[in-house]
């Protein structure tokens, strides 16, 4: 009898890497959940004997799932796979009684041996029911094995030719998908780096992924209060065919309290403030940066960083650099922290042309 | 030439290159001891590379703060991540002269610093390297800028003459006002005054005892004014006061004693002498008043009041609320 095994993830790109990074030789019966709402319902439809859930989703997320596997007693056995890498999440997971965390992005390897450890999957083909299967039922497993996984990503063609400048871009749904989901990873690094730095809990957000206008930047940061003080720290970072810039933007309401996470003497003076605003995003940039760079195999160059402004609105910050690009590949990540009322947020904003190498490094994680 | 050669070659030529480079390089141990220290370290701090060796940063350098510097190194060890410094920040690590002592006007280097994570075989930071970055002209530039940009917001708010605000800018800080007053109804009230007869002192005695005189009202002004309040030079001679949370009545009084020190003063100019007279209208705000335009009508109104009336006079605009 084959495994019903349910995978429950926002992004389509992180379904199908799950899918694909599952035992070869695995009998097994996959279905496929987009938020923790349909994660469940599909466990009680008895698609789910074996969960791999997703934290940071729409609608119901992962907690939530845990919470009401908890308390319907729902029959599941849980691994969280995620880009939230702090430790204190790994412990609120297997607090609710997942059986383990895996970091994304997934390999086989780590999965298959996580698996393994939790008697879930064996390896000598035994299955959990420990019946030896005549041979001719392992092939018919690798066939089963084979259809229940999804058909490869649709991505918009790769352009192998150097790019004209007028080139259209534009940005797919799935495309959108998998920025998200890049981002999503990268931005769990980065928290999980400011969750040891001022040792406490960071809230992650689904990251917000935009082409858009430069112009319309501004209305991109939903997470800024348009009337609010803020500060921000720019910096740019290039690579072969992609660059861009990372501007992290604090509201000026949040000094306080990270002053006094970092241990620092605010006395308001402006001079704290920028030590503050520096430390933030030498830890959010640099770790999103190598986050981005790890999973698209590439190595980025940052410029040093430059303030953008103390103690301005938000449209005022952004106004000085909007003359040469067109549109960019916003992506914004808004971090807050628990019990803390404070809000940061990171954006980074890639050139029109970037893009089209961003798109075919993309394409290559896929296959 | 044999491989190994070549391969020598490039190691020493990289080796000259990092010496020569014009940015400060040093490679510190996890105790903060110096292990590299390139020839713009050198050549800047005049320190031979064998007296900094396995030196203390700290003891070497007395300006570079340590709990400040431990701080950011210590997130590089523990978190294998870049940590950049800017001279917004702290203007320089290590205190350098300017590279242009005689046509530079910095007193010492700005700079830009980068602190990275070395690895060691086993994947731990064992070291960190500090590029230091000469940024003097750079931050000269900005800042230059910066006093420049504030000098001519100043300027463009000011009348040259008197000093007092220009009738752009205060008109713009009437009309702040007055929406203030829509959300706090704070009593405000709006001064004009105009000097009696100007035409005559210039006639008479020529446009620069007529500045004069200018210069003088607009002293006393200065003098009589709170620092809440906001004045102006609206025209030729005729000047604006905004009294902040002031009524009708304290108003009159703040005008009243400058109409008194204006009759009783005696400009001079060289061996001329002139008196003068001004005369004034007040307008509180209040409701009936539907913009600050018609506020400055009332007060304007209430100023012509008393020019028909005999001048070196004061007249209020009647309060309709």
């Amino acid at each position: 009898m084959s495994t019903k095994l349910l995978i429950c993830d926002d992004s389509n790109m992180a379904r199908k890497q799950l899918a694909r990074s599952l035992p070869d030789d695995w009998d097994v019966d996959v279905s496929f959940a987009t938020n923790g709402e349909e994660g469940i319902e599909a466990i009680k439809a008895g698609k789910g004997d074996v969960l791999l859930l997703d934290l940071n989703m729409p609608v119901m997320d992962g907690y939530q799932v845990l919470e009401a596997i908890l308390a319907q007693d729902l029959p599941t056995l849980t691994i969280v796979v995620s880009g939230d890498i702090q430790p204190e999440a790994h412990k609120r997971v297997t607090g609710l009684g997942a059986l383990d965390f895996i970091k994304k992005p997934v390999n086989k390897e780590k999965l298959t041996e996580v698996l393994l450890a939790y008697g879930v999957f064996s390896k000598d083909s035994s299955q959990t029911e420990q019946v030896d299967p005549p041979k001719d039922t392992i092939q018919a497993a690798h066939l089963q094995d084979k259809t229940a996984k999804p058909a490869p990503l649709e991505i918009t063609p790769v352009q192998t030719v150097a790019p004209q400048s007028n080139v259209e871009v534009s940005l797919s749904s799935d495309l959108r998908d998998c920025y998200q989901e890049v981002a999503n990873v990268a931005m769990g690094r980065a928290g999980d780096l400011l969750a040891r730095l001022l040792d406490v809990f960071v809230e992650l957000p689904i990251p917000n992924v935009n082409f858009i206008e430069v112009s319309e930047l501004r209305m991109a940061l939903r997470d800024v209060e348009a009337n609010e003080s803020t500060s921000g720290i720019c910096q740019g970072f290039i690579s072969a065919g992609i660059s861009g810039e990372a501007l992290l933007i604090l509201n000026d309401s949040s000094f306080k309290d990270v002053a006094s996470l970092l241990n620092y003497q605010y006395d308001q003076d402006q001079g704290t403030e920028l030590e503050l605003l520096m430390d933030l995003a030498n830890v959010l940039i640099g770790a999103c940066l190598k986050g981005i760079s790890e999973q698209l195999d590439i190595d980025f160059s940052q410029g040093h960083p430059v303030v953008l402004g103390q103690h301005r609105k938000i449209s005022e910050l952004i106004a000085n650099n909007a003359s040469k690009w067109k549109k960019t590949l916003a992506i914004e990540i808004s971090y807050s922290i628990e019990n803390y009322p404070i809000k940061c947020d990171l954006l980074l904003l890639f050139t029109e042309q970037s893009m089209l190498a961003l798109n075919n490094k993309l394409t290559y994680l896929l296959e | 030439m044999s491989l190994e050669t070549s391969q020598l070659n490039e190691l020493h030529w990289l080796m000259e290159m990092l010496h020569n480079i014009d940015v400060g390089l040093v490679v510190l141990d996890k105790d903060y001891k110096v292990q590299i220290f390139n020839g713009f370290m050198e050549n800047h701090s005049g320190l031979l590379p064998r007296e900094v060796k396995d030196q203390s940063l700290f003891d070497l350098f007395d300006e570079v703060p340590q709990d400040w510097f431990e701080r950011k190194a210590e997130s590089v060890f523990l978190l294998k991540n870049k940590a950049f410094t800017i001279w917004e920040q702290r203007p320089y690590l290590f205190k350098f002269d300017s590279y242009r002592p005689v046509t530079g006007s910095a007193d010492f280097m700005y700079q830009n610093t980068t602190f990275i994570p070395l690895l060691s075989s086993t994947g731990e930071v064992s070291h960190l390297c500090l590029l230091v970055y000469d940024v003097t002209d750079n931050a000269i530039h900005k800042m230059n800028l910066e006093q420049v940009n504030e000098e001519l917001a100043i300027l463009s708010q000011t009348d040259g003459l008197t000093g007092l605000f220009n009738r752009t800018h205060w008109e713009n800080c009437l009309q702040a006002e007055y929406k203030r007053w829509t959300r706090s109804q704070h009593s405000s009230s709006l001064v004009m005054l105009d000097i009696d007869h100007f035409k005559n002192v210039n006639d008479t005695y020529g446009h620069m005892v007529g500045d004069e005189v200018i210069r003088h009202i607009s002293s006393l002004i200065r003098e009589h004014v709170r620092e809440t309040d906001v004045s102006g030079r609206y025209g030729g001679e005729e000047f604006t006061i905004l009294l902040a949370d002031t009524s009708l009545k304290n108003s009159y009084v703040f005008a009243e004693r400058l109409r008194r020190e204006v009759e009783a003063a005696v400009v001079k100019y060289n061996d001329i002498e002139v008196k003068y007279t001004i005369s004034l209208g007040i307008a509180e705000i209040d409701p009936s008043i539907k913009n600050y335009e018609a506020w400055i009508e009332c007060a304007d109104a209430a100023l012509y009041h008393s020019k028909e009336n005999g001048r070196n006079k004061i007249s209020l605009h009647p309060k309709q609320g």
